[in-house]
């Protein structure tokens, strides 16, 4: 079952774009980071949208379209469960769009003392 | 009837009626005798019925009360000539007179008794035990209830391929059996509870048939593939008198080591072929390697064919240090492979196959088409109909049924006589590019540890780093798998030696870390002094939280780290998936999985049973404290506990 989930779990929400980009609805960073909690995101993608191995990549600050968020939330490639309108409406999609773009950077290893451990 | 019965069946009955009828009749054997009736002459009538009846429960000769030697203390001498450092049980009435047998005429030692407080700790310790010790241990539990607390740690162990010696009692037969509870506790087939995730069982019928047994059930549990065996140790067999005469008559087979089933030269030469001619050989490890030797086989066969080497992590296969260990683009490697070799996999199917867990369930291949697969294992020795952990078939283009650490050392050979027939032209050049894709995996791992390394609650990369500036001082071992912390370990700890890991469950039942930890810190410190970390989930700690009992009571040092994420985080994304096919919104998913309103404290739970205990840590910044402190306690000789609040994975 592990290989499943594991080997699954798509890129596509990290991974470059393969539709254009297009402009979605103003979103609501704020409303996004209360939605990106209450609709379960950060179960699988981790609450700083950092991503698991086992359950989701990375979100924070994605760089894929919006158009191709909202068609992954909706027709998810992969494991992801599909989030269709009755329960994330587009409005709120563009609110955790919103959110998951201005999420904070994250931090250069090299500047971590732990993560200049040698293996 | 009771004119025939021998005197020493009404011994027995004597005895047991003493028993059973509690303080009304325990009496002094003197006074017994006053009471019983006086015998009939020859010219008075024929006893009534209630007269044969005090007869029987009070004749006069049934006043040997004790013995010296039992059946008991010869299945202790039986069990001492098998390789058993340990008993592991949580006491029952079914085995009582094995249990004083053990303690005091086999002196405790070899094996040492051990207290666990729910069977189910008795077989997941014996099953940590073996994966670090390389040999069974044995649980004892107790008939009927006890067999079924002991069922999930035994299905662990089936699946995870384990040596464990179970022993149960039982009262068989009815006129032997206490009235009440000995009959709740009574079965006619004792191992039929847990007959479908043994590997073999067996109901000894005499002292004799129970040694015989016993030597066959532990030679059966260490012939590969290994798995759990069950005997069961009939109370009469156990509790009646043993005289020299009948002991005598007794003989303990010798146990003799047996050599594993090696895999067919011929079979062997065309795998050698296969992957000599390959030009993107894979290898899959699985649940491969019992030792560092093994382990050194495997290195030398990925130099050989300078093929990446996917360790899937049932075991320690593969030294993560190396370049050919490429577990980190195990879907890339398996896309582009033309041959894979699989080594005692888990799930062939499922490695290379995906099904989507949407409505409707559809399957794809991750290998191309055409791909050439080699399995070297002993799945097809040990399956059982009822339970599926066989998973779905794979039919592979070289099967060869055979223990693949038996055979590496002959499959080395044939690979290296087919190369040295020149079939070796495309081998150094897949090796610099196994070097260049190895070199970047350490920095992608430390770029996504990186990612939530400030976050409150704690993310599982910071924990695992923080808790590796401490133990790389130390020669540590780590007995929890990682799968549910992004592996974080195997991708930036060096794990070079087999005694660093040991895979996880087998059998997915929640409650093995805990009590596998357990068993497995017990191995290491008696190879000598590890240190000793096992992270264990909030869930899975529940299930077993005293094992930390036995650990102080029996001075078994490790560390627990609780990866305390306050859920059934795996459930939580089911339920989760669920709500979101059903389009139902997820307000109410946290009902059923979510671990709080209270909280726990696990510090103050660690404390009650005897460990130290500490936490919960929130902040980031206090967890080198906490892990100072508790691998001091662990060198000190003391089991500790860290609760860490966490994400989800």
């Amino acid at each position: 079952m592990k290989h499943l989930i594991v080997a699954v779990t798509g890129v596509m929400l990290a991974a470059g774009p393969a539709w254009a980009q297009t402009s979605g609805p103003a979103g609501n960073a704020e409303n996004g980071k209360k939605l990106y909690a209450q609709v379960g995101c950060y179960q699988c993608h981790g609450l700083a949208g950092q991503g698991a191995r086992m359950t989701g990549p990375r979100v924070s600050r994605t760089e894929f379209p919006f158009d191709g968020f909202l068609y992954q939330l909706r027709h998810p490639a992969n494991q992801m469960p599909p989030y269709e309108a009755a329960v994330v409406s587009d409005q709120e999609a563009a609110d955790l769009y919103a959110y998951l773009r201005q999420m904070p950077a994250p931090r250069d290893p090299n500047g971590i003392p732990l993560l200049k451990t040698e293996r | 009837m009771a004119e025939s019965e021998s005197a020493a069946l009404h011994r027995r009955r004597f005895l047991k009626g003493m028993v059973v009828a509690g303080g009304a009749t325990v009496v002094a054997p003197a006074a017994a005798q006053a009471q019983a009736p006086e015998k009939p002459t020859g010219n008075t009538s024929p006893p009534t019925a209630a007269a044969r009846a005090s007869e029987r429960e009070h004749p006069p000769e049934a006043d040997r009360l004790t013995t010296e030697k039992t059946g008991s203390d010869f299945m202790v001498e039986v069990c001492k000539t098998l390789n058993l450092d340990y008993m592991a049980a949580c006491p029952g009435s079914t085995f009582r007179a094995l249990q004083e047998s053990f303690i005091n005429y086999g002196q405790n030692k070899r094996p040492e008794w051990l207290t666990c407080m729910h069977e189910e700790v008795s077989v997941g310790m014996a099953h940590g035990y073996a994966k670090v010790a390389g040999k069974p241990m044995a649980a004892m539990v107790h008939g009927t209830v006890g067999t079924q607390h002991a069922a999930m740690g035994i299905y662990n162990a089936f699946c995870d391929r384990v040596p464990i010696i179970i022993f149960t009692g039982n009262a068989g037969a009815l006129d032997e059996r206490r009235p009440g509870v000995e009959w709740v506790h009574s079965v006619q087939d004792a191992a039929s509870t847990v007959r479908d995730f043994v590997k073999w069982d067996d109901y000894p019928m005499s002292l004799q048939h129970f040694a015989e047994s016993t030597v066959r059930g532990y030679t059966l549990a260490c012939a590969q593939p290994p798995g759990p065996v069950f005997i069961t140790a009939d109370t009469k067999l156990q509790e009646e008198p043993l005289d020299e005469r009948e002991q005598r008559k007794l003989k303990i087979p010798l146990l003799v080591t047996a050599s594993q089933p090696a895999g067919d030269p011929n079979a062997l030469r065309e795998a050698a072929k296969m992957l000599v001619a390959a030009e993107a050989p894979v290898i899959i490890a699985d649940r491969y390697a019992r030792s560092q030797a093994a382990m050194d086989n495997l290195v030398r066969l990925a130099e050989l064919l300078q093929a990446p080497v996917i360790d899937n992590r049932s075991r320690m296969n593969m030294p993560n240090t190396h370049y050919l260990c490429q577990s980190e683009r195990a879907g890339g490697l398996i896309a582009q492979a033309d041959c894979i070799l699989s080594l005692e996999p888990v799930d062939l199917y499922g490695q290379l196959n995906v099904m989507r867990d949407q409505l409707e369930r559809t399957v794809s291949p991750k290998s191309k088409k055409g791909v050439k697969v080699i399995c070297i294992s002993t799945r097809d020795l040990l399956v059982h109909s009822n339970y599926q952990d066989f998973q779905r078939y794979v039919g592979a283009d070289i099967n060869i049924t055979a223990d693949a650490q038996t055979t590496l050392p002959s499959l080395i050979e044939a690979v290296q006589r087919e190369i040295a027939s020149g079939g070796k032209n495309a081998i150094a050049m897949r090796g610099e590019k196994m070097r260049e894709s190895y070199n970047g995996f350490a920095d992608r791992a430390r770029a996504e540890a990186a990612l939530a390394w400030d976050a409150t609650p704690i993310s599982s990369a910071r924990m695992y780093m923080e808790l590796w500036e401490h133990l790389r001082k130390e020669d540590w071992a780590l007995v929890s798998d990682s799968d549910f912390s992004s592996n974080w370990p195997h991708r930036l700890w060096p794990m070079e030696k087999h005694y660093r890991f040991i895979g996880g469950s087998g059998g997915y039942g929640v409650g093995y870390q805990p009590v596998a930890a357990l068993g497995a810190a017990l191995a290491h410190r008696d190879a000598g002094g590890r240190v000793v970390v096992s992270i264990t989930g909030d869930g899975e700690f529940n299930m077993a939280p005293h094992t930390l009992w036995t650990a102080a009571h029996h001075g078994i040092p490790y560390l627990t780290v609780i990866q305390n994420n306050r859920a059934y985080h795996q459930e939580v994304m089911h339920v989760q998936r669920m709500a979101n096919r059903h389009n139902r919104g997820l307000r109410n998913v946290p009902i059923g999985t979510m671990i709080d309103n209270p909280n726990i404290d696990y510090a103050r739970i660690a404390q009650g049973y005897g460990a130290v205990g500490i936490g919960p840590i929130n902040d980031p910044n206090d967890l080198s404290e906490a892990f100072r402190k508790g691998i001091a306690a662990v060198k000190a000789g003391q089991p500790a506990l860290i609760d860490v609040v966490m994400q989800p994975r």
